[in-house]
């Protein structure tokens, strides 16, 4: 059984007819009109060989399932200048990218988005920047990812620029 | 003529055979060439930078860790933060955005150089003078001699290097630490400075991971701290004076198969040299100041001072106007003596005299101004004949043709009277 309890708070102003209609409004929003594409690229987790000692991987040794694109609300924060070590051996860190992806669009791909996974964000067309995911933002339970208390409807997913030694891109 | 090389010269100063043995010296000597590579007998100086370097070049060569089937990059250079960002770009391990790609290690050196601890040089002598190092013969191609060479005690520095490896896996870290403690097994290993073998020493090992953030970069960053026990060696300290200087005198023997000497009254001596001419000499030399020059002939034909050549009173050298073509004989004939006065076998004063004669087609006798006591030479239009074949002295004032030449020929004796 799919649905093992009926959501049945704020029924008298407030359905899944509502729900629905306010993520398909949403959708046409950030699917027509914004068009943000990404690529996720999901880690094969069964057929990728992982150190026994340490569970770590070369950068050609990870497998990954197909790619599959799709559709986000992206915010990428400023780039950071730090450095490695008490101020030397500086670096220009970019910034971390903050996307957020509607569960129903996930589903209708039949993706998940997990932690390690590898998100890549065409920042030109020349360019493809890489992303790994520190925080999937499964749980959606706070306030924030709920409709008016409804249910969850989006996922906050934290990316950190992924580094070549972890993954080659395409 | 260059100044000699003969490092092997250099005496290694203060060992004694029957105490250190063989060996020891011999390595001591081929120590001595390790730091005089050069060939400037000194050693090679030794600066902060050359210690740098050295560390550099010890990481690079022995710190090598393959990770996935590539060896960890080291940045090429002492890290410093001033001039980061101008050599990142030029690094073929910098990404798109000029970071560094992971994993490298990377050699940072600490500002901040102490005194020194390394043990060789730590006695220091005070007041800070030079003392001796080699003595190294000098010639300059009239004169030998020998430099003495002084150096100061060398200064002792420690400085200390940090060693950093930044990299994504705990496996790179297992291969560097292994690396490193193999060779620091007994705490030092060394490095080679301009032939010096310079200490280093492991200090200690820290991690530096950043541990308190999951939303960032995620690597690991470990950090060897080494010291190094190194001395400076400045050359502007050191000290070159001369020592001993001898004059070399060379006396050059000429063969005597191109000399013959012509007695004149048995206590005149008189020298005729004879050169085969190469073609592009000008200048011939006989070896011994010439007083009294009498002739210069040319296969047998005399020249004119002044015209054909030239001759400076007292020397040894006669400077033709003209290269005498190659295979000719140059013969010279010279008086030597201290002054231009001949004394015959009775002590009695003879000047040198110089007549000219014209033949007339009959006369064969000449009749001189002055007594004739002995003929240096005669030549018909400056042709030299030999005395017995072309002429003899007939009388006390005559000299007499043995055959008829031209007439009208030019006749010149030069005698003495």
């Amino acid at each position: 059984m799919k649905h093992k309890l009926p959501i049945t708070r704020l029924s008298k102003f407030f359905s899944e007819t509502d729900f629905d209609l306010n993520i398909q409004m949403g959708q046409e929003y950030l699917h027509g009109d914004l068009n943000m594409k990404l690529v996720i690229f999901r880690v094969d987790r069964q057929r990728t060989d992982t150190d026994e000692v340490y569970a770590e991987v070369g950068k050609d040794q990870i497998k990954f399932l197909p790619p599959v694109e799709f559709n986000a609300l992206v915010k990428i924060e400023e780039p950071k200048n730090t450095t490695y070590k008490g101020g030397l051996g500086r670096y220009l860190e970019p910034g971390n990218m903050n996307i957020s992806v509607f569960i129903k669009h996930l589903e209708e791909l039949d993706i998940d988005i997990r932690y390690g996974d590898f998100i890549g964000y065409p920042e030109s067309e020349e360019r493809i920047r890489y992303y790994t995911v520190t925080n999937d933002g499964k749980v959606t339970s706070d306030n924030k990812h709920n409709m008016f208390g409804f249910k969850p409807y989006y996922r906050t997913i934290l990316c950190v620029p992924a580094q070549e030694s972890e993954f080659r891109g395409i | 003529m260059g100044v000699p090389k003969r490092k092997n010269d250099i005496k290694v100063y203060g060992v004694k055979q029957n105490v250190d043995g063989p060996d020891v010296i011999g390595r001591r000597k081929e120590l001595l060439e390790r730091i005089t590579k050069s060939d400037t007998f000194l050693p090679d100086s030794i600066l902060h930078e050359d210690l740098d370097l050295g560390m550099l070049d010890f990481v690079k060569e022995n710190f090598k860790i393959i990770s996935d089937g590539n060896q960890i990059p080291i940045i090429p250079r002492i890290l410093t933060i001033q001039r980061w960002g101008e050599m990142t770009n030029n690094w073929t391990f910098a990404d798109e955005d000029g970071n560094m790609k992971l994993p490298f290690m990377a050699v940072i050196r600490r500002p901040d150089v102490q005194p020194g601890t390394n043990p060789v040089v730590q006695r220091t002598i005070p007041d800070r003078r030079d003392f001796f190092y080699a003595s190294v013969p000098t010639w300059n191609g009239t004169q030998m001699g020998a430099d003495v060479y002084k150096i100061p005690q060398p200064v002792a520095i420690d400085i200390t290097f940090e060693v950093t490896i930044v990299c994504t896996k705990v496996r790179d870290i297992n291969k560097f630490n292994r690396i490193v403690l193999q060779k620091f097994s007994s705490r030092q290993s060394y490095t080679s400075v301009k032939g010096h073998y310079i200490p280093i020493i492991l200090d200690r090992i820290e991690d530096n991971t950043p541990m308190d953030t999951l939303d960032g970069r995620r690597f690991y960053i470990q950090n060897y701290t080494f010291t190094m026990l190194g001395f400076l060696i400045d050359d502007e300290e050191f000290e070159v004076k001369p020592a001993i200087s001898r004059m070399f005198l060379l006396n050059e023997f000429i063969s005597s198969n191109n000399y013959a000497k012509k007695y004149i009254n048995k206590t005149i001596e008189i020298t005729i040299a004879t050169f085969t001419a190469d073609g592009m000499q000008t200048v011939f030399s006989v070896g011994e100041s010439i007083n009294v020059l009498f002739t210069v002939a040319i296969n047998g034909l005399v020249q004119v001072r002044d015209i054909d050549y030239y001759h400076i009173a007292g020397t040894s050298k006669i400077t033709f106007t003209s290269a005498p073509d190659e295979g000719d004989v140059i013969t010279i004939t010279y008086f030597k003596g201290r002054n231009d006065t001949f004394i015959d076998t009775f002590g009695k004063p003879l000047q040198v005299s110089y007549e000219n004669f014209t033949y007339d087609g009959s006369t064969m006798e000449f009749t001189t101004l002055s007594p004739i006591d002995s003929v240096i030479s005669f030549d018909i239009n400056g042709l030299v004949e030999d005395e017995g074949v072309g002429f003899e002295v007939s009388g006390n004032y005559t000299v007499k043709l043995l055959e008829s030449p031209a007439v009208g020929s030019k006749i010149g004796v030069v005698y003495l009277s």
